[in-house]
Formats: structure tokens, C-alpha cells, sequence
């Protein structure tokens, strides 16, 4: 049964993988055979390839800034806690209670509900060994699953591009933004990135723009030989690391092809699908449901990426944090909802993460200045929904440099989310085994 | 030792390779005067700019205001809710308009000032020490360390790295204005050695935690508005700094990383980046720091050097970088002699691109490269093209123009809307009535214009055939030729 469904899958993927979806009916056998000894390797590290209507969704949302987890999944029954935090301390009355020594931060009701339906899993102390405290440092591990004394170029989503999808439509990976985040970059970057569908297109006036636009940047292409396995395409570059090779104007051609094959698909479905539920009028908001529309519309995707900023509370924490997390909370509330409406909630999992907690201690602003552990949230119909892993001790003992430690490698997060629910081998992905955390 | 870039060997390309980088290009007569200097004098003609006067007045805010403070104090202190309530919604919309008037007041020196490379610096600067107004909420502050930028563009790496450290803008920036003795903040400590000077690995957790200490004392005097030393809140006890031990304060911080041999490699490895659009090897980088230490940490000499080298004008660098959101702006308004849109569509088209001017996203500023280059930052350059081409509004939302004018909604945005008036370009300024005459020959002086190069001969023929398709040829036509041409993945790489 299992293998019958690989197969069929398989084929599928080969057929997108030579001539892209529109013509899938049209390759003829010997050609599917052809590129079916060509692609053997990729198609076999592909366990499941399949994109399209029925495919599992995974939507990653960074919290950016290095949010406090301690703030946010609060131990208001624990002593050190208040020592370490006298101005700053959630009491008992401000959080929604999980258990008799933990809740969440007040401002997450929506959080609360899906927690009660068993929708949401709370990975606690997560973050990886010799912690980085700079924003750009740590949020480079995070986005790129690497050691804290590596410095890797391609991002971890990336890499199941490269690794899992070769050959997919430029929407397997979609942002909803301006910047593409360094998780996506790859040797051969895949995905898009926009923010306002209305403008996601070439404008054209005249007789014949239109056409010369598509050939001016088509023919480009011809060049730049996008596909070509043997290198020399530039692929994406580290952040402020910029290209120390190849040719700037052959990325910007790739680019341009994927802009033009996915601008119709995108503001048809965006124009078509409705939303059934009500998203809080923030930027998260406005992504999450973009993010269900484009479910909705049945695009190919099976990564979205969505973020929201802010989470760099050094003073006055205690305003900022309960709005942004307030926003979270409805934000990903709404989503759910929306997914439930459409009937899809059974194939999409949302993935926080942010770049580091934050130090245990309040400071003298109050605020709180970079950490390191913090909580991963997982919500869907098939994560394994309570508190995971272990809360960090905040005895002062136990912490190194006023920091707590983690106790789950964030890659063992990601393993599981790539294995059980991408179904696809993570070990190539994150450079070695991790144990996969049994969350999904 | 860099080596310099044989006189024998300057041409056009060159020449119109230096205004690019070291300005943002330019119409092809003044390429063709900066290759009449050779590179000696073509280099000075930009270096030097003290020698030409810039008469760009300040905005009449651009000064402390101890009036309009304490005012809003008072209210503050003493003002029923809804006065308080009131009173803040009048500051913020007088701080956005504010705003707005600077984004164009800086944009306008970029695209029509006299010294086109003091404005390039300008942008260097702030995109390396990357302060927003987001968090820093005073457009006298964000002028302040603009002027600041620009005073010391060319200066010496030490007094600008303190004089960065002690602005106002960035005392609040990076919180180092509320760091006391008890509790000091690391943030300004921490980032001045991983983003600003050295980078990281080259300083220890326990150094940020020392540097902390030393800096607390900087503050910032709301009253006047300016850098104030606070003995009370600073810790005079000894530190031990990369290194070194002694009662060290903020500034002997400052003197400790610049001596570091890193901060030259730091710096310069930067500053190549920027004008050559890409990070350069190890070994160019031990020359570009050589350079600045041999001139005593002194840019201009050292930048001398690096626009006279040889390696700034190799193959791998020319036409090799990706336009900012910027140079793309104000590079096509020069190329084209065209006017830049009014601040708030310039504005809007910034932001859309990626490039929100005194507003970068995090610390570190703007990432560069082709990170500048996403589909959708793609469309929209494609489309912001054709704003600037024929005059029209580009394709922002009506909403996103009413939140842009300060807070108007419905009817006052829409007014505000169509007052606005974009300038277009005008054929005639472009094209010599002998060149129009001919579409080969337009093609090919639009493509000298935009690219200093040719395009492939396929590309040449779809804009042939462009223009052959309209039987009776307007200038329109020629406008959407031009639109068409900034509408390549070409158009987007200098």
C-alpha cells in the first residue's frame, strides 16, 4: 500500500519535475523514463514529493527580536522567578494556568483555547549547545540548523528544497514579505516572496508590453541556464555576505522567471478565496491570512513563512510584550479557524521560533537583555499536544552566565517536523541524526 | 600595497564605473567629463568635494527645541486625558511630516548636490551604523546624526566611531543613554564591537560585559538634546578589556577596539563591499586595511587608494552589483535627467523595495547584495519604472498612500493624492533629434544611456521590434521602450 503510494507520487513528481505542471499529461513515456534514471538519486532521497492539494504544510513563524519565553510560558509559582524579576514577574492572577507551576502570558487566550483542544504543543527549553546572544548570529543557527561554531551558508528549509523538491514549482516555498529569510537560501533557491497580491504583477499599457517584458527577461534565462546541475548558477547568498562569485544579473534572472510563472497564480487565488474568520488588523495578522488564502486556492506549497518583529524588549517589556504576544495569539487563533472552515486544519502545523529567550534577570529598564533557551510552540491536529521537554531551572546555580539552559536541541524540533510530517529524511538536511523530538 | 590602475588603461567604461560606485551615475556628458580628467583628477573631482560649495539649506526643525519639549511635558503633567491624548496624536503627526521633509531633503542632495560622493558616504554610514527613527522617535535626532555622517564622511575611523557612540540618536537607539553603574545595558557595548568595528568572534562575552561598565556614564541631556557624561551613574572601578586593565571609560573603549589590527580588516573589508559590490578575498582585504592604517585611520587617503586600484576596475567588478533600493531611485532619475517623485511617492517606492531610508530593519542594517532582489521587489522595480518614466502614480494602495500623509483617511488622502505630481521623463532631453530618427539607433542610445554597455543582441531585437510594431512612432512609444529597457534583470546590476 505504502509503496504503491510512492510510486504514484513519484511519477507524479517526475512529470512537474520535466516540464512543469500545466503539460504533466502530456510527457511521453520514454522521456518520463529518460529523466526517471536522471532524477533516481533525487527521487529517492524523497520519501514523499508529492505538492499539491493533499500534501502536509508546515508555516514557520519567526518571532523576531529574541522573544522572552519566561514572559511568555511563565513559571509564576516558582520562587527564583520573582527574586529575578521583581518589577517585571507575571503573578498568578496574570497568567492562563496550564498546570499548578506553569501558564501562559495573559495576553494569549487564543493560545489557551487551542492548548484545551488539544491543538498545541508547548516545547519548553529549546536552543542549542554554546548559545550565540547576538540577533544576527543566533538567528542565523536558527535559519540555517547549524553548530554555533559553523557558519553555514544555505538555510535549513533550503536544503529540503534542494534535497526533496527538486524540480517543483517556484511555490513550494512562499514568503509573505518583502525580504526572503536566509532559511530559503539554497544552491538552487526556490520560492517566493511578495506582500500585496494587487501589486504582485508586471503593469502593463500599450499594445505589445506585455510580450516584450516576458521576452526581455525569458531570453535572459536561456543563459543563465537556471537548471543546470553541473553549478555556475550563484544560488542565494548569505545575509551581508554578498556574492563573492558568478554573476549578480543571473540570480536576478532567475528571479524574474519565478516572479512572472507565479504573479497569475497568486492573485487569481488571492481575488477568489475568502476568509471565513477575523485576523487582528497587524502585520502577522495580514500574512496568516494571506497564508490561508493560498492554502485555500490550492497552491503547490508546502512551506509558508511568515514573521513578526519587535520581540528586542531591553526596556518597558511588560506593554510590548503583552500586545505582541496578544497579536500572536489571535493571530494564529484565527489561522486555525480559518483552516477548520476549509477543512484543512488536518494538513497544516505552525512552527514558532525566535532567535534566543531572553536573561533571567530583569534589568534596570524593565526589560530584559539577551538570553538564550526559550519555548518552541507547535499547533495542529496531530502534534502531541501538552508541555514538552523540560522547564530550565532558574535556580542560580543552574544557569550559566544569568542564562537558563536548553534541554531540547532546536534541530530535534525540526527532525521531527521534517520526518513525520514533511516524510522526508532529515539527517541530509541538518547535517547529521537528530533525535527527533516526538512532537508531531 | 594596492596597485593602481595604469592612466593608459582609463576610458568611458571606467569613468562611468567610478560615478556609479563613488556617486550614483549619471547622464552620459558628465561620464564623459570625468573621462576627459583621467583618474587622478576624476577621483580628486569627487573626493575632494570640500572644494565645491553645497549650498543645501537645513530644515528649519533641524535644531534643538527646549520649548516644544517642555510644552509637552506640561501637557503631559498636567493635562486632562484628553489634552494628553491630543497633544501626542499633534506630535506624531508633526514628527511624520517631519520625517517625510528629511527622507526628501537627503534624497534631493543624493540625486541633484554637488557632491555626489559625500552623499554616497552619508548612506554608507547609516547603513552601517544603522539607527532607526522606529525606535528613536525624533527627526531633529535622525538630522543630527545624518549631519553627523556627512561632516565626518571622509574622517578619521576613531572620532567618528565615538562621535557615532555619543549621538543622541544612537544613545537611544541602543539604550546606552539608560546604562547605569548598577545595572549597565549591553546592548551599545555589544554591538559596537560585533557590528560596527570588529565582527564577530574577535571579543569575548566578558569583554561586552566589561565594555558595558566603562560606557556607563554616556547619557543624553533631554533638555538640550545632546550627549552628557553622568560621573553619578558611571563605574570608575577597573576593567579588564580585550586585554587590557585600567579604569577604563567610554571613550578609552572606543580608543582599545580601534587599535585593534580587526578594526581596520572590519571596516575597509565593509567599505569595499559597498563601493565594489562584493566582499573582498583575504588578501585584498590585508591591503585595504594596510591602507588605512599606513593613513592613520584616516578614510579619505585611504579611499583615494581604493577608487584608484587596479581590482576596483577588474571584470569580476564592474556591472557586478546589485543596485540598492536607492541607487536605483536616484541612479534613473540621473541617468534619465528626470525629476525625483515628490518625498512621499519616493518614499513608498523606497519602502516598498526594501529600503525604508532612517528606517533599517534591525542593527544591522541593510543586507545587500541580491538579498535587495525578491519576486516582489522585482515586480515592483519593473513597475515603479514606468512611474518614473511617464509620470504616473506607482501601484501603492490608496490606503497605503492616506497612512504615508500623516494619518488621513478617505476623502483627505485622496486629495492629497491627486495633488501629487510626478515628473516623467522628457524624450527630447534624451534623445538628439538625430537619434530619434532611427529605432537602431535609439535602441542603442537609450542602451549607452542606461547601461554603458550593450544588451544581448536578442534583447536589442525584442526593443527593435517593439518600436517597428508602432507605425506611427510616438514619444510614448519611446517611454515604454525606456520602461521596458529598466525592466531587465540588467537594469538591476551596475
Amino acid at each position: 500500500m505504502k509503496n504503491e503510494i510512492t510510486l504514484q507520487t513519484r511519477r507524479e513528481f517526475l512529470r512537474r519535475t520535466v516540464l512543469g505542471s500545466s503539460l504533466a499529461w502530456t510527457v511521453p513515456a520514454f522521456l518520463a523514463n529518460t529523466f526517471s534514471v536522471l532524477q533516481a538519486e533525487a527521487a529517492d532521497s524523497a520519501i514523499q514529493t508529492a505538492t499539491g492539494k493533499d500534501a502536509s504544510i508546515l508555516v514557520v513563524l519567526q518571532m523576531a527580536g529574541g522573544n522572552d519565553g519566561i514572559n511568555t510560558v511563565v513559571p509564576y509559582a516558582n520562587d527564583f522567578y520573582h527574586k529575578a524579576r521583581p518589577k517585571i514577574g507575571l503573578k498568578a492572577e496574570e497568567v492562563l494556568k496550564i498546570n499548578g507551576d506553569i501558564g501562559l502570558h495573559g495576553a494569549m487566550k487564543g493560545f489557551k483555547e487551542l492548548y484545551d483542544a488539544g491543538q498545541l504543543s508547548v516545547i519548553q527549553g529549546v536552543g542549542y549547545p554554546n548559545p550565540n546572544r547576538s540577533h544576527f548570529r543566533s538567528t542565523e543557527i536558527w535559519q540555517t540548523a547549524s553548530d554555533s561554531n559553523r557558519v553555514e551558508k544555505n538555510g535549513w528549509i533550503g536544503r529540503y528544497f534542494d534535497n526533496a523538491c527538486p524540480g517543483a514549482d517556484p511555490t513550494i516555498g512562499v514568503t509573505i514579505g518583502s525580504q526572503l529569510p536566509q532559511a530559503f537560501f539554497a544552491s538552487k533557491p526556490k520560492g517566493i516572496v511578495f506582500n500585496n497580491p494587487q501589486n504582485y504583477r508586471f503593469m502593463a499599457n500599450g499594445a505589445g508590453t506585455e510580450e516584450s517584458y516576458k521576452k526581455l527577461n525569458e531570453l535572459e534565462m536561456s543563459s543563465a541556464q537556471p537548471d543546470d546541475n553541473s553549478g555556475g548558477s550563484i544560488g542565494m547568498l548569505p545575509a551581508g555576505m554578498p556574492m563573492t562569485g558568478g554573476k549578480a544579473v543571473d540570480f536576478i534572472s532567475r528571479t524574474a522567471l519565478d516572479a512572472q510563472q507565479s504573479s497569475d497564480e497568486i492573485r487569481s487565488i488571492a481575488a477568489k478565496v475568502q476568509n471565513t474568520a477575523v485576523y487582528p488588523p497587524s502585520q502577522l495578522g495580514g500574512s496568516l491570512k494571506m497564508v490561508a488564502k493560498l492554502i485555500g486556492g490550492g497552491l503547490p506549497t508546502r512551506i509558508y513563512y511568515v514573521s513578526q518583529g519587535g520581540y528586542d524588549t531591553h526596556t518597558n517589556q511588560l506593554g510590548s510584550q503583552q500586545r505582541l504576544l496578544g497579536d500572536l495569539a489571535e493571530s494564529v487563533k484565527a489561522f486555525t479557524d480559518d483552516m477548520k472552515a476549509q477543512g484543512n486544519m488536518g494538513r497544516v502545523v505552525v512552527m514558532t521560533f525566535s532567535e534566543f529567550g531572553r536573561r533571567v534577570s530583569e534589568n534596570a529598564n524593565g526589560g530584559t537583555d539577551h538570553g538564550a533557551a526559550a519555548p518552541m510552540f507547535i499547533v495542529g491536529n496531530k502534534v502531541k499536544a501538552g508541555l514538552l521537554g523540560q522547564y530550565p531551572s532558574l535556580a542560580p546555580g543552574d544557569l550559566y552566565q544569568g542564562d537558563v539552559k536548553y534541554n531540547v536541541d532546536f534541530r530535534s524540533v525540526y527532525a521531527s517536523v521534517l520526518e513525520n510530517w514533511l516524510k522526508t529524511k532529515s539527517a541530509p538536511i541538518l547535517g547529521k541524526q537528530f533525535t527527533p523530538l516526538p512532537v508531531v | 600595497m594596492l596597485k593602481p590602475l595604469s592612466s593608459d588603461r582609463w576610458d568611458y567604461t571606467k569613468a562611468a564605473h567610478l560615478l556609479n560606485r563613488a556617486g550614483f551615475g549619471g547622464p552620459p556628458e558628465e561620464i564623459q567629463k570625468l573621462a576627459d580628467l583621467g583618474p587622478d583628477k576624476a577621483v580628486a573631482y569627487l573626493l575632494d568635494y570640500e572644494k565645491i560649495p553645497d549650498p543645501t539649506p537645513n530644515p528649519d526643525w533641524a535644531q534643538p527645541n527646549p520649548d516644544e519639549i517642555k510644552k509637552l511635558r506640561e501637557v503631559q503633567r498636567t493635562g486632562t486625558p484628553e489634552e494628553k491624548k491630543m497633544a501626542q496624536r499633534e506630535q506624531q503627526q508633526l514628527f511624520q511630516r517631519r520625517m517625510l521633509e528629511l527622507r526628501g531633503w537627503w534624497l534631493k542632495r543624493m540625486a541633484t548636490g554637488p557632491r555626489p560622493l559625500q552623499e554616497k558616504l552619508v548612506l554608507f554610514w547609516h547603513g552601517h551604523f544603522a539607527t532607526s527613527v522606529e525606535k528613536v522617535r525624533n527627526p531633529y535626532y535622525m538630522w543630527r546624526q545624518n549631519e553627523l555622517f556627512r561632516r565626518l564622511a571622509t574622517g578619521n575611523w576613531q572620532q567618528l566611531l565615538t562621535e557615532a557612540g555619543k549621538d543622541p540618536a544612537m544613545l537611544v537607539w541602543l539604550d546606552q543613554a539608560q546604562s547605569k553603574k548598577d545595572h549597565p545595558n549591553e546592548n551599545f557595548a555589544r554591538e559596537v564591537m560585533e557590528l560596527f568595528a570588529l565582527g564577530e568572534g574577535h571579543y569575548t562575552e566578558k569583554d561586552i560585559g566589561q565594555a558595558a561598565r566603562a560606557l556607563t556614564g554616556w547619557s543624553l541631556e533631554p533638555n538640550e538634546q545632546k550627549f552628557i557624561f553622568r560621573p553619578r551613574i558611571h563605574d570608575d572601578g577597573d576593567k579588564t578589556f580585550l586585554g587590557r586593565t585600567g579604569n577604563f571609560d567610554g571613550d578609552d573603549v572606543i580608543q582599545i577596539i580601534v587599535a585593534q589590527p580587526q578594526a581596520a580588516r572590519f571596516i575597509t573589508a565593509k567599505l569595499w563591499n559597498y563601493f565594489a559590490g562584493q566582499m573582498p578575498s583575504e588578501d585584498l582585504n590585508t591591503d585595504l586595511a594596510a591602507a588605512l592604517r599606513a593613513n592613520d585611520n584616516n578614510f579619505k587617503p585611504f579611499l583615494r587608494e581604493m577608487f584608484r586600484s587596479e581590482k576596483f576596475y577588474s571584470d569580476a567588478v564592474i556591472r557586478n552589483q546589485v543596485k540598492s533600493p536607492v541607487q536605483w531611485l536616484v541612479g534613473s532619475v540621473r541617468v534619465l535627467e528626470s525629476e525625483l517623485p515628490p518625498p512621499l511617492v519616493s518614499w513608498g517606492m523606497l519602502r516598498q523595495l526594501g529600503q525604508d531610508l532612517f528606517a533599517p530593519p534591525n542593527v544591522k542594517g541593510w543586507d545587500g547584495g541580491v538579498t535587495w532582489i525578491t519576486t516582489n521587489t522585482l515586480l515592483s522595480r519593473y513597475n515603479d519604472a514606468q512611474s518614473l518614466v511617464e509620470g504616473t502614480l506607482p501601484p501603492l494602495a490608496a490606503g497605503d498612500f492616506a497612512k504615508k500623509a500623516g494619518g488621513g483617511k478617505g476623502q483627505k488622502a485622496m486629495k492629497a493624492m491627486q495633488r501629487i505630481r510626478m515628473g516623467g521623463v522628457k524624450v527630447d532631453k534624451i534623445l538628439l533629434p538625430d537619434e530619434k530618427a532611427d529605432k537602431g539607433t535609439i535602441v542603442a542610445a537609450l542602451e549607452h544611456r542606461l547601461f554603458q554597455t550593450s544588451l544581448s543582441g536578442d534583447q536589442e531585437q525584442t526593443l527593435r521590434e517593439f518600436l517597428n510594431s508602432k507605425t506611427k512612432m510616438t514619444d510614448a512609444d519611446i517611454l515604454t521602450a525606456i520602461r521596458l529597457m529598466m525592466s531587465t534583470p540588467d537594469y538591476q546590476v551596475t
